[in-house]
């Protein structure tokens, strides 16, 4: 499994295109976690779930980096930046490779 | 020896910094916790720093404001028989976390100090820690990429965190970002 990570409209979806046009991909992670978080499922689920249907195959996940800001106000908001970061951590343990994407440009971190 | 070890919330840097500091083979380990147990969910976090650094050997000194004066408590245990190790013969500090400081030093006694008085007081009350012949290392926070505007108190905040940072930056022998876990050594020594 193949994780690119950077902040919104850096170019990750097309830096997995031109990188991993084999792959099958899973995007916009950060936006899934939210909403399984919406449906009380708890984080550990999320990540079984996640691992469960990426586990066939040559798989890229995306996702938005969303921690680099002010704590935010709302608890919904905290907990969802909370369960993303420590899922990403825990799927960049696993991956083969991490990739970085900042203004369309992919640095390889693991 | 400074370290600074940089990235956004729940980035994983936490443990990376206490892998990086068990990694040391310095005599004793202090942890410097800055937060203040305010409310259930802060309670919460210190319960989750407290098991993931637990049996590594780290004595924990809780100061949320003026860090320099835990040097009286190190000075005590450094020279005393309560070494947590008996090898190598100097002492880290890992203290977490920078962005907690800075608001327990802005929002003190009732008051709001000004970005210029804390930074120079942080960093004055980081010097003296080193002056002592300790290693540091530095968790802070990335919290400026989320492009909302906002009140002049939090900007202010993020004014006098981010300037800390600059200024640790500077004086650092290494620095890291850590991205979804992963170290990336943005200065070197």
């Amino acid at each position: 499994m193949v994780l690119i990570i950077g902040g919104s409209y850096q170019g990750k979806t097309a830096y997995a295109r031109d990188n991993f046009p084999e792959a099958k991909y899973f995007n916009q992670l950060h936006l899934f976690v939210k909403k399984r978080l919406s449906e009380l499922k708890k984080s550990y689920e999320i990540l079984d779930e996640i691992k469960e249907a990426t586990k066939e195959g040559t798989w890229v996940i995306i996702a938005d980096e969303i921690g680099n800001g002010v704590v935010p106000v709302d608890s919904d908001d905290r907990l969802w930046r909370e369960a993303t970061g420590r899922i990403l951590v825990e799927l960049a343990k696993d991956a083969d490779e991490v990739h970085r994407v900042v203004s369309g440009l992919g640095q390889r971190i693991k | 020896m400074l370290t600074l070890i940089y990235g956004g919330s729940s980035s994983g840097k936490s443990a990376f910094a206490e892998e990086y500091v068990c990694a040391s083979k310095h005599r004793n380990k202090y942890y410097l916790a800055t937060m203040e147990a305010k409310d259930e969910e802060s309670k919460n976090r210190i319960e989750r720093h407290r098991n993931l650094r637990s049996g590594k050997g780290f004595v924990t000194l809780e100061q949320s404001v003026d860090i320099a004066e835990v040097l009286e408590a190190i000075v005590h245990i450094d020279s005393g028989d309560f070494s947590t190790s008996s090898t190598g013969t100097d002492s880290i500090l890992l203290l977490e976390c920078m962005s907690n400081l800075v608001a327990n030093e802005m929002f003190r006694d009732g008051q709001v100090n000004s970005a210029k008085e804390i930074e120079d007081k942080i960093i004055r009350d980081l010097m003296e820690l080193q002056n002592h012949d300790m290693s540091v290392v530095v968790v802070s926070n990335n919290v400026f990429e989320d492009g909302i505007e906002y009140d002049q108190g939090t900007k202010e905040y993020l004014r006098a965190l981010g300037h800390v940072n600059k200024r640790i930056s500077v004086m650092a022998d290494e620095v890291y970002e850590v991205v979804v876990g992963i170290p990336i050594k943005i200065k070197e020594g």
